[in-house]
């Protein structure tokens, strides 16, 4: 397979970039890892003129550890976020989001922005991120901006983003004390899988008790976009976790909060089933890791 | 237009001029004429096109040419020595690991970078460390045996 013809840029700065893109307005895309762009290039899903690579832009690949939250630069790959000691420490099921993206290989190239930016309804670090209430942050000629990731995603492969819009990273505030959360994705192998449901969950417990002082559940492969469920989340607010609690929340997710479709990886039914199964299992693992 | 870049491939410098449309495992194949580097699926799905691109194996197919400006890239050609194959590749021989060969560049040097980051890999993580690249003849179970018997 040919890769159309297009001319290569690579900015230093996220302002060279910008200026370039407002230039070369739609006839122009940006480049991080490549492994979903390079592809639908080849597969002439989408043309394109122009490529601007962000490889080479300072910061976009790092991790920072601030007071309060953590920065992801867009362009940090999947094996970097794998490896990274505060993402181990505070951030586990977006580790393990990280690690079950695409194979080894691919995690060598892809970044956290492009799995973002593509908006499957699938992605491997979206259902954690949602829990982590990450925030995007935006850069555009107009000038910064941030979008909180519950308002990201808009349709299959449909982000808030405008054309002139650089996603420059992610914002993670650090989990509070006595908080867990889990992630788990369902496919029908372990490496090279696209899922058929996955799910992150995150609870923060009162001290010494059961009792939930805050919960987040989000669902991939159930909707248009990988959503938050919010009534399954207000069935455990106040609550005193526990299997009932957890049982009660995962049936909630199941009825009430996905919009499953039939297609080729599995039923609508099945998924709807398996929202349950994963809601009632990433619970049950973060509140093990909330209470240790 | 034509971009000049730099790099280093199993310890040689090479400096090309690259059309920007041009895979990493194009220019390494078809300009430099290492050709145990493979191209099975060209959209990252396979591994036969595994190279080790600044200490990170990644599908070259998947890489611009022009992306890889400055880097120290490893291919299958660069493992034997004037002492005779690498260990891997002398494990594969021996286990009977290869069947058509076509994945076999690219198992190899996944297996080198992970036993060169973790010499002791338990069976699980050999196993994953190979997940990204696909053996079209099933010979898994021979290649896993190579693997193993080369672990410290």
């Amino acid at each position: 397979m040919l890769l159309p013809k297009f001319e290569f840029h690579e900015p230093e700065s996220i302002e060279k970039a910008l200026a370039l893109k407002k230039q070369l307005n739609s006839g122009a895309r940006f480049l991080a890892g490549g492994t979903d762009l390079l592809v639908y290039l080849k597969k002439k899903i989408v043309s394109t003129d122009h490529v601007i690579s962000l490889q080479r832009i300072d910061g976009l690949g790092e991790i920072q550890e601030n007071e309060s939250n953590l920065f992801i630069g867009a362009c940090t790959t999947m094996a970097a976020i794998s490896r990274h000691p505060a993402v181990l420490k505070r951030f586990c099921a977006l580790k393990s989001g990280a690690d079950n993206m695409g194979t080894h290989l691919i995690r060598n190239r892809a970044t956290i922005g492009g799995n973002v930016c593509n908006a499957s309804p699938a992605g491997d670090t979206l259902p954690a991120l949602l829990v982590y209430d990450a925030v995007a942050l935006v850069e555009s000629p107009d000038g910064k901006r941030e979008i909180p990731l519950t308002d990201f995603f808009k349709g299959p492969g449909k982000t808030d983003l405008k054309n002139d819009d650089i996603l420059t990273g992610f914002r993670l505030p650090y989990p509070p004390d006595h908080s867990g959360a889990h992630y788990i994705q369902l496919g029908k192998r372990k490496s090279a899988e696209i899922n058929v449901v996955n799910a992150a969950s995150f609870l923060t417990c009162e001290p010494g008790t059961s009792n939930i002082l805050s919960a987040r559940i989000a669902l991939g492969s159930v909707a248009p976009t990988p959503i938050r469920a919010p009534e399954a989340e207000a069935a455990l607010m106040g609550r005193t976790a526990g299997d009932d609690t957890f049982n009660a929340a995962a049936e909630t997710a199941r009825f009430k909060d996905c919009s499953p479709i039939d297609d080729f990886r599995g039923s609508a039914a099945y998924r709807r089933a398996m929202v349950g199964v994963l809601t009632k299992r990433t619970l049950a693992e973060a509140f093990d890791q909330a209470r240790a | 237009m034509k971009k000049l870049i730099q790099m280093t491939i199993n310890d040689r410098a090479y400096e090309v001029a690259v059309e920007p449309n041009k895979t990493l495992a194009d220019l390494i194949r078809y300009d430099l004429g290492l050709t145990g580097t493979k191209k099975g699926c060209d959209t990252g799905d396979c591994g036969a096109c595994t190279v080790i691109l600044n200490g990170d194996p990644v599908n070259s197919c998947l890489v611009l040419a022009v992306q890889a400006d400055n880097a120290v890239i490893e291919t299958i050609e660069g493992l034997s020595t004037d002492d005779g194959l690498h260990p891997l590749q002398q494990a594969f021989v021996e286990k009977g690991a290869i069947q058509c060969g076509f994945c076999t560049p690219g198992m190899i040097l996944s297996a080198k970078n992970l036993l060169d980051k973790n010499p002791a890999p338990t069976e699980a993580e050999i196993r994953e460390g190979i997940s990204g690249n696909l053996c079209r003849c099933t010979g898994y179970q021979k290649i896993f045996e190579a693997i193993e018997s080369t672990r410290s």
